[in-house]
């Protein structure tokens, strides 16, 4: 029985992602994760060279850990948002409801099919590209495959992590947060004077008792989270009564707004960000991945021959980006079917949430850039970083808002989509970077083309903006 | 005057033809039900039909305008309950009868009106994502009569809905029926569709089956199950 469910789970991660981005996108993908494997390994000489090996390796395998991290998130709490913005989605993980098998064994058969479905997606793919790059460079096949299997292994621990802190958080925040937190001390306290993951130390030692080691870890993890999943589970309450009647009040603030959009969808939008407690949820969101590129600035730094001072304007380049993730945020509060029943296009709501965006939810970002400005002692360069933050997040907003519509975040699982947006915000981010980097050198040259680049960044923003009109108005909500 | 026009109308979802050469004319003041076993294409014309859906081939004119060139100007002029209740999750019921007379620019909304209409009093300060089924399907209801319109699309209105309120419906769209209003209901209970129709369209395996008065079934002795089975089976 375990093995058909596990089947079916499989089926229906590959359906659920071929609903929602295109087939040939989404089939696609495991082609472009191939060529970054092939670049990866092609290039290791050079990134070896001037990172040190030893330091390169580590943060190959930091980067695997993250991205089962992120992978179990998204498994764990993105059925959650998919039923936001489809509706109802009736998912075999659910089966406990209507039949006799018990939430613990069909999460973690759903952890099992999460750990085989991004192997064969992801890691088995760029393994092939790394086999094709190893052609090339002369890499020993066989070391290849031991970095591979050691990288493997930093993967699941990420997403047993996950699962780990899913399952806690289905008892409670707060627990989770607990949870979470001993877990990485323990972990600090183990690895401290060690390489960052087990299955590295095994890599780099060959003593097989790291091996024994980094298998034990998400073993154990996984189990934990398993024992602590219980049948019964009660989400947490909501508040049921007592909401005050704003739409109208909400219609009046927003009516300097109605020539781009109704001030009614902007008042609905404005009321859900606050009801739903989305504000939050976008401040964590923040959180993290401002918190992992802190962390690889020190990581860097301590591991660099050379310092690199990543400045306010470089944090303002990359706050401005993940704006995106907050219009994206935007997008996952509610499901847009009502708006079919109403004489109003898809163009209308996209633009009713780049409003929120502009007006509300501006203050996430500014107070992140604030405080790394001030904790880097560089309030001097804080109106720059302002205007950078500000002209960065209009362009990649106003961009992802145009070439998304309303699913954002089921678009960029389309590889074709995907592609793209890398190619028009990767470009001018690396281009602010380098020029963040080298203020001190030579300032007014790098005001004068941070200058330009803002400008046409913010020419394209409205570029961008003019387009969502022709490019949503006769899309549906369905 | 024809309010609704379908000619060869086609939809395909990739290898499933969903419905296939509909042809049906619908006139000012009828009450139309379209019945039909599950997946027999019902939602699907009704969403061609209110422009949440495009169509493949053939043409689909409501109130005399073609509907993928004037979605807008149709869509303000319908109203429509969709199969599924999905009122938005984060307003109050009073909130989202004010959205909706905001959008649609009503001079006078009646909005204590239909709040007493459905018995929406008790769920004052309460957002919709907490409500029953039943009471999210008396909010659509609300927020589709509230918009006054000459024509209304309903997809199974009635489902989750208490007998008591089932009546009050069924009365009022009646009585919306006789002021002129037009309506095209979809729905697989037939008895519903006995009391209500006027006319009334079989679709089976995306085609249109039969089209029936159900005046003229009365007159020769059969009822709309028989003939729904025969047509059916």
């Amino acid at each position: 029985m375990n093995k058909v469910i596990l089947w079916r789970m499989l089926q229906e991660e590959i359906r659920l992602n071929t609903s929602f981005a295109s087939g040939k996108g989404f089939y696609s993908f495991p082609i472009l994760v191939a060529i970054s494997g092939f670049l990866a390994v092609m290039f290791t000489e050079q990134m070896m060279a001037d990172m040190g090996y030893f330091q390169y390796l580590e943060i190959l395998h930091i980067g695997l850990m993250f991205y089962g991290l992120f992978a179990g998130s998204l498994a764990f709490f993105g059925n959650d948002f998919l039923e936001r913005i489809f509706g109802y989605l009736g998912l075999i993980i659910g089966l406990p409801n209507t039949q006799p098998i018990t939430q613990r064994k069909i999460t973690l058969l759903y952890f099992i099919k999460e750990f085989i479905f991004y192997s064969f997606f992801t890691l088995v793919p760029a393994f092939i590209g790394g086999i094709l790059g190893a052609y090339y460079n002369d890499i020993n096949l066989l070391n290849l495959t031991k970095f591979g299997l050691s990288l493997s292994i930093s993967f699941l621990s990420g997403l047993s992590f996950a699962y780990l802190i899913s399952s806690l958080y289905r008892i409670s925040w707060k627990t989770s947060i607990v949870g979470a937190g001993i877990t990485i001390v323990i972990y600090l306290i183990i690895f401290n004077s060690l390489s960052v993951t087990a299955s590295l130390e095994w890599y780099l030692n060959n003593n097989l008792n790291f091996l024994v080691i980094a298998i034990l870890i998400p073993i154990i993890l996984a189990t934990l989270a398993t024992f602590l999943i219980t049948d019964y589970h009660e989400q947490a309450p909501v508040q049921m009564i007592g909401y005050q009647n704003r739409l109208q009040e909400y219609i009046q603030k927003f009516d300097w707004a109605r020539n781009i959009s109704h001030p009614a969808i902007i008042s609905k939008e404005r009321i859900d960000l606050q009801r739903s407690k989305t504000g939050m949820k976008m401040f964590f969101s923040f959180a993290f991945p401002l918190g992992i590129l802190i962390f690889m600035n020190w990581f860097i730094d301590k591991g660099l021959p050379i310092q690199i001072d990543f400045n306010t304007i470089f944090y303002g380049v990359m706050v401005g980006f993940f704006g995106t993730m907050i219009y994206s945020w935007l997008n996952t509060i509610d499901n847009p079917h009502f708006y079919s029943t109403l004489p109003i296009s898809v163009s209308e709501v996209v633009r009713a949430r780049l409003v929120l965006f502009f007006t509300i939810t501006w203050w996430i970002p500014l107070l992140f850039l604030t405080l790394i400005s001030y904790m880097s002692s560089e309030i001097n360069l804080l109106p720059i970083g302002i205007i950078v933050m500000i002209t960065v997040g209009m362009y990649i907003v106003n961009y992802t808002a145009w070439s998304t519509g309303l699913r954002t975040n089921s678009a960029l699982f389309d590889s074709i989509v995907f592609l793209k947006f890398f190619l028009v915000s990767v470009p001018p981010m690396i281009a602010m970077t380098l020029l963040s980097l080298a203020i001190k050198y030579s300032i007014s040259i790098v005001l004068i083309s941070l200058s330009s680049i803002c400008a046409i960044l913010a020419l394209l923003s409205i570029f961008f903006y003019n387009r969502i009109e022709a490019k949503w108005l006769k899309e549906t909500f369905d | 005057m024809s309010v609704i026009k379908c000619i060869n109308l086609s939809k395909r979802y990739e290898e499933v033809l969903a419905l296939n050469e509909v042809n049906l004319t619908i006139e000012r003041g009828e009450f139309f039900g379209l019945l039909g076993p599950n997946g027999a294409g019902k939602t699907t014309l009704l969403k061609i039909l209110t422009g949440q859906l495009r169509t493949t081939k053939g043409e689909a004119d409501i109130l005399g305008m073609n509907i993928e060139d004037n979605i807008m100007e149709v869509k303000s002029k319908i109203a429509i309950i969709p199969e599924q209740e999905s009122p938005p999750s984060f307003l109050t019921p009073r909130e989202v009868l004010e959205m909706v007379a905001s959008i649609r620019k009503l001079d006078k909304p009646k909005i204590e009106f239909w709040i007493d209409f459905f018995d929406l009093q008790p769920m004052e300060g309460r957002v919709c994502r907490n409500l029953s089924r039943g009471q999210k399907q008396k909010v659509m209801l609300a927020a589709a009569f509230i918009s006054e319109t000459e024509l209304m699309f309903l997809d199974e209105p009635f489902i989750n809905l208490d007998p008591i309120v089932q009546t009050k419906v069924r009365d009022w769209l009646v009585e919306y029926v006789k002021e002129g209003g037009t309506v095209f209901l979809n729905t697989h209970l037939l008895e519903n569709a006995q009391r209500l129709c006027d006319r009334a369209a079989i679709i089976h395996e995306g085609k249109i089956q039969s089209v029936i008065k159900l005046n003229d079934l009365d007159k020769q002795n059969i009822n709309l199950e028989q003939l729904f089975h025969e047509i059916i089976l």
